[in-house]
């Protein structure tokens, strides 16, 4: 079987990818690094900012960090690539907190880049079946994650409402989370 | 490729509401930063935590609730339509298109019940749907109830009739408070009750 160089592409691992960013500014690889880091940046950005907007900023801005620096061969050893992306990340939310010009500066001179990114589309959940799943947890589960996600009430809050230990709480959410994801197709 | 070293989703989750100390917390995120299987389990805690609060936002789920959640549901905007009753009452009550949550306060006496079922009843009392083992807690004074709002803007006037129930030893029941809905569908269309909402597994 002959591979294409697309196909070389997918099968590399981040080190080889940030290697033939750093040694070539190579486009493919750089395309490829983007969809695989995306997703995990935009989830870093989510869990802090809370707000898809400010995540999909801070996916941007990281990955031009990421790639200014594999270009200017400022990454040693491509091997902790995915270390370095985290710490731009890090680096990233600092500067969305601050709004800072950089942020700005960097825009503008990777606008032709950023253009070429397509963000992956997030996993979509069919709501029918969700609704089905939720509705059939036990009563106390149901409301534990409802209380979770919804009202976004602490451990303590829920444990009080529900008569129960904080451990309880967080055995019975995690009883939910585990059959929700069952019900809805994942591995276990 | 597959994973050698997956972090479970109990901890995901954990990670995810920020119940981790900081330490573990970067040990998970240097993890989910060089893999794509454990960051796409991620992907799905957080999409189930985004679809919950969807869920919640569209008054569907037939559940008890708490202060909080009418307090936040308020706050963001959605219109509660809220009936009180205390045990042995009644009330006339109807939904409308503005509506987006529907809430019962049932006033109760709780104290001394471990196990407490809300059981919902047709006009002529018979049970048709059993919320089994309700979270609640002595002190509370009673039990919000949500019904569905997609389903109480389908029905037909009609009568409906909730129970509270303490379980005790043996499946033995004590009646804690009953309580009677006279419905009057004010939406137009001739009204219809869609599929039931699923009984208990």
């Amino acid at each position: 079987m002959v591979l294409m160089s697309s196909d070389l592409t997918a099968h590399a691992d981040d080190a080889e990818l940030a290697a033939r960013i750093a040694a070539a500014a190579d486009r493919e690889a750089e395309t490829e690094l983007f969809r695989r880091m995306a997703p995990r940046i935009r989830l870093f950005g989510l869990r802090r900012l809370r707000n898809e907007d400010a995540a999909a900023d801070l996916v941007q801005q990281t990955m031009i960090t990421v790639l200014k620096a594999l270009r200017e061969g400022k990454l040693r050893e491509p091997a902790r690539i995915a270390s370095f992306v985290l710490g731009a990340c890090r680096m990233s939310v600092l500067e969305i907190h601050r709004g800072g010009r950089r942020r700005e500066r960097l825009l503008e001179q990777f606008a032709r880049d950023t253009e070429a990114w397509q963000m992956p589309a997030p996993p979509v959940l069919d709501h029918h079946r969700l609704t089905r799943c939720v509705q059939r947890l036990k009563e106390r589960e149901r409301a534990v994650v409802v209380m979770t996600f919804y009202d976004e009430q602490t451990g303590g809050d829920v444990a009080r409402f529900l008569g129960v230990s904080e451990t309880n709480v967080r055995v019975i959410r995690h009883r939910a989370i585990h059959h929700l994801r069952i019900c809805m197709g994942a591995a276990a | 490729m597959s994973c050698a070293t997956p972090v479970d989703s109990a901890r995901l989750t954990d990670y995810w509401l920020a119940l981790v100390p900081e330490a573990e917390e970067h040990a998970v995120e240097e993890h989910l930063f060089s893999c794509g299987e454990c960051a796409a389990r991620l992907g799905e805690v957080a999409a189930i935590a985004a679809g919950i609060r969807r869920l919640a936002q569209e008054g569907s789920l037939r559940m008890v609730v708490s202060e909080a959640f009418v307090r936040r549901a308020t706050e963001e905007g959605l219109q509660v339509r809220q009936y009180a009753l205390p045990a042995g009452g009644s009330v006339e009550c109807t939904v409308t298109a503005s509506d987006d949550l529907l809430i019962a306060r049932l006033a109760a006496d709780l104290q001394g019940a471990k196990r407490v079922d809300l059981c919902i009843c047709d006009g002529a009392g018979a049970e048709q749907v059993r919320l089994a083992d309700i979270p609640v807690h002595s002190g509370a004074g009673g039990v919000l109830y949500q019904e569905s709002i997609t389903y109480a803007k389908a029905a037909p006037s009609n009568r409906m009739i909730a129970r509270l129930v303490a379980v005790e030893e043996g499946a033995a029941e004590r009646l804690l408070g009953e309580y009677t809905f006279n419905h009057t569908r004010t939406l137009p269309g001739p009204g219809a009750f869609p599929e039931p909402p699923l009984a208990e597994s």
